[in-house]
């Protein structure tokens, strides 16, 4: 148990570059993908690369004190919880555009340029 | 009743009189004839005259209520506003007094004779309903005790003369011509208007005998210098009197019918600017530079206009410029300090001007609407009340005593002399021999020699009807009688003594030194008189000698010989044929260039002005429409642009504040 804890990295830059990676592969996803229901997955992975982000900040800055340890784990959780909901309303967005339109495809919406 | 009552009633009866015959006239003359649409018009007019006599009786002898300083009638507050407060309120006194008796006289005798002259017109109607509304105008004018009333005044005036000089509006040059009257008398009303605002920032107040006491009283700590008031109320003046350079409405203006030219282009509406300019003495005698420009202007008009009235052969035009002529000399006489003698010119000229112009109506009504006399001539044993009533009108306005022109002409150019304006006696002079020769020259041709009228009408030229010649032979009495009846003794007669309060205030702050009681070893007046008598004895007879009886043609030719004797000569004779070229001058001034100048500012608005607010409008527009390109509505374009904007910013940061340590 404690040697697979050792094979987990001691450095934070590591942990932030996955973040940016997954945020950076997001953000694509968000851009490029065509299918609605693709970007709402990318922004779930923008979301929690920025919650490694914040795991990973309070982790390493642990200063023996337990409320500030908690805070990081706090804004985390508001984070997941907060995209839940974003899911739950994207997810019926874009199925009443669905039932409209006829197509998955966010290229064909553009109600928004009227 | 008392007089608060009757002045009140002067304006106010003709207004009734307008109001009914425009309402109801038309349908009055087609129902029930001419004489039921005429009978309001012309009895209130006479009654107003009644009115006017009875005030202007003791008004003249400074009776209670009167007094020298004249009775103020408060009728209401008419303009309650802060600071400016105007009363519609008349004040009579012996200025007002003496205008009355020209203004409801000649308006009064000029109505009976429209009777006659408009007898045959489809509208007679309206004719009268503007007659009305011209007495109404004119005597609110003179009624008037603050300027804004005065201005009201003025400008009805100039309204109803637009409306009588074009009542023949079918005539292209009829409705040309009352344009141009209204047009050319704005212009000196601006004067005018600015004139009265000045006065009001000078004073706080727009009556006009507590203005003019605070205006002279200020002198020289006046807000505007009295000159440019002067100067402003005079340009004002030179618009209604038709004085130099807005003198060009007045000879068009006879396209009216000829009682509208005797009641508003000779006897009325032309004396409004003598009017004021006498009334607001004081002002005038307080700037003195101002008084010479009106001398100036007034007797280069006069002799102006006597120079052109010599070669027109139109009857009415000549009368025109004489009356031109004629009100330059009431000016010359206000420059030179004169007031009585020009309000003494001004009745008399009303007179035998208003007694002229009807003469020559009856004229051109008995040779069947023919106005130029070139085919006229031995009249005078066809239409003998007509010829001598105007041989009086002549006699009196070419200044022959003992008729009114003679002793009126006498006093100006004797003031003139005695108060130091040597070149105004000296032009004034030359000027009454110019008016003694045209006006035998328009007797001459018109009346004597041998008859040129069409021969289909010769034999059907008739004196006119009794309406017509009675207000000639009413009118010829003043002007033989007025001179003497008023004027005598010379220098000091009953008009001078009327009107002494009125102009005391004025001779004051003038305080002229008396003038030599001899001349040449004789005594001054009687030297200057004898001169007056002489030019005018000298017009008299070049005039009958060129014009009177005898061969036409040996007189045509002897004419022509002098006018086409040399070049000098010639460009004379153009020169007064042709009015001086002020017509071509004003078209090309205003017509020409000044339409050039209109049109590039217009081109200047359109392009400049409109051009700029609209490229304001336009460039949103535009740059509206292309923003509007890159709002597609697809979600991902808007977050490619939150992408790069976050980049942007992140990138920029680091950029800028620091290095990631």
């Amino acid at each position: 148990m404690l040697s697979a804890l050792n094979l987990i990295s001691q450095n934070l830059d590591a942990y932030l570059v996955l973040s940016g990676i997954l945020f950076a592969i997001g953000t694509f996803g968000f851009l490029a993908r065509r299918n609605a229901i693709s970007m709402l997955m990318s922004i779930e992975l923008m979301l929690n690369a920025v919650n490694l982000a914040f795991i990973s900040f309070g982790a390493f800055s642990y200063n023996g004190d337990a409320r500030h340890a908690a805070q990081a784990s706090t804004i985390a959780l508001i984070v997941i919880a907060s995209a839940a909901a974003e899911a739950t309303v994207g997810l019926a967005i874009v199925i009443a555009i669905y039932r409209n339109k006829k197509t998955p495809l966010v290229d064909e919406y553009d109600a928004m340029s009227q | 009743m008392p007089y608060d009552t009757l002045i009140a009633l002067i304006p106010l009866l003709p207004i009734l009189g307008f109001a009914f015959t425009a309402l109801f006239g038309r349908r009055l003359q087609l129902r029930l004839g001419r004489a039921a649409a005429e009978i309001v018009p012309v009895g209130i007019v006479i009654a107003v005259w009644v009115i006017a006599m009875i005030v202007v009786v003791p008004a003249l002898q400074h009776q209670a209520p009167f007094g020298t300083e004249g009775l103020d009638v408060k009728s209401w507050t008419w303009i309650p506003a802060g600071g400016l407060s105007v009363d519609m309120g008349f004040h009579v006194d012996a200025l007002t007094a003496c205008l009355l008796i020209v203004v409801t006289t000649i308006g009064m005798l000029v109505h009976i004779y429209s009777i006659g002259y408009m007898a045959h017109d489809k509208a007679t109607w309206r004719f009268f309903a503007y007659l009305n509304l011209f007495m109404v105008s004119m005597l609110v004018l003179v009624l008037a005790d603050n300027w804004l009333l005065v201005f009201a005044g003025w400008e009805l005036v100039g309204l109803s003369s637009y409306s009588l000089i074009g009542f023949w509006y079918e005539r292209r040059s009829a409705a040309l011509a009352a344009k141009k009257a209204f047009i050319v008398n704005r212009v000196g009303d601006v004067g005018f208007a600015l004139g009265i605002m000045a006065i009001f920032l000078n004073t706080g107040t727009l009556n006009i005998q507590a203005s003019l006491k605070m205006l002279v009283d200020q002198g020289s700590s006046n807000t505007v210098p009295l000159t440019v008031v002067a100067l402003l109320v005079f340009a004002g003046a030179m618009g209604k009197s038709a004085q130099f350079p807005l003198h060009v409405w007045l000879p068009d203006a006879m396209e009216g019918p000829t009682p509208v030219s005797a009641l508003i282009h000779a006897a009325t509406m032309v004396n409004a600017g003598v009017y004021l300019v006498a009334r607001a003495n004081p002002l005038f005698a307080s700037a003195q530079d101002a008084m010479v420009v009106v001398a100036a202007i007034g007797i280069f008009t006069a002799f102006m206009a006597a120079t052109i009235a010599f070669t027109q052969t139109d009857i009415k035009r000549v009368l025109a410029f004489s009356t031109l002529s004629q009100l330059g000399y009431m000016f010359a006489a206000l420059g030179v300090g004169a007031f009585s003698a020009a309000i003494f010119h001004l009745m008399s000229h009303g007179f035998f001007k208003g007694l002229l112009f009807l003469d020559s109506g009856s004229v051109i009504h008995s040779v069947h609407d023919e106005q130029d006399m070139n085919r006229m001539g031995g009249l005078w044993r066809k239409i003998p009340i007509t010829h001598a009533t105007m041989l009086v009108g002549t006699i009196a306005i070419a200044g022959i005593p003992p008729l009114a022109g003679f002793f009126s002409k006498d006093e100006i150019l004797g003031e003139a002399f005695k108060n130091g304006f040597t070149w105004v006696w000296g032009i004034g002079v030359v000027v009454a021999v110019m008016t003694a020769f045209y006006m035998w020259r328009l007797m001459g041709k018109t009346f004597y020699g041998e008859s040129r009228v069409d021969p289909a009408v010769a034999p059907k030229v008739h004196e006119s009807a009794w309406q017509m010649t009675l207000p000639l032979v009413l009118l010829a009495i003043p002007s033989i009688f007025l001179g003497m009846a008023i004027g005598l003794p010379l220098g000091n007669g009953l008009l001078v003594q009327w009107l002494s309060p009125v102009f005391e205030h004025a001779e004051q702050i003038l305080a002229r030194p008396a003038a030599a009681e001899t001349l040449l070893g004789l005594p001054t007046d009687v030297v200057l008189i004898s001169i007056s008598v002489i030019a005018a004895l000298a017009g008299l007879i070049v005039g009958l000698y060129l014009f009177g009886w005898g061969s036409r043609k040996v007189k045509q030719q002897t004419v022509d010989a002098v006018s086409s004797a040399n070049g000098t000569s010639r460009f004379l004779y153009r020169l007064s044929l042709n009015k001086w070229w002020f017509d071509e001058l004003n078209d090309l001034l205003f017509i020409r260039i000044g339409g050039r100048v209109a049109a590039f500012l217009w081109w200047f608005d359109r392009t400049i002005v409109d051009g700029t607010v609209n490229g304001v409008g336009y460039a949103v527009r535009d740059a509206g429409n292309g923003l509007r390109q890159i709002q597609t509505g697809r979600v991902q374009n808007y977050a490619l642009g939150i992408a790069i904007g976050l980049i942007v910013m992140a990138g920029s940061f680091l950029l800028i504040v620091g290095q990631p340590r």
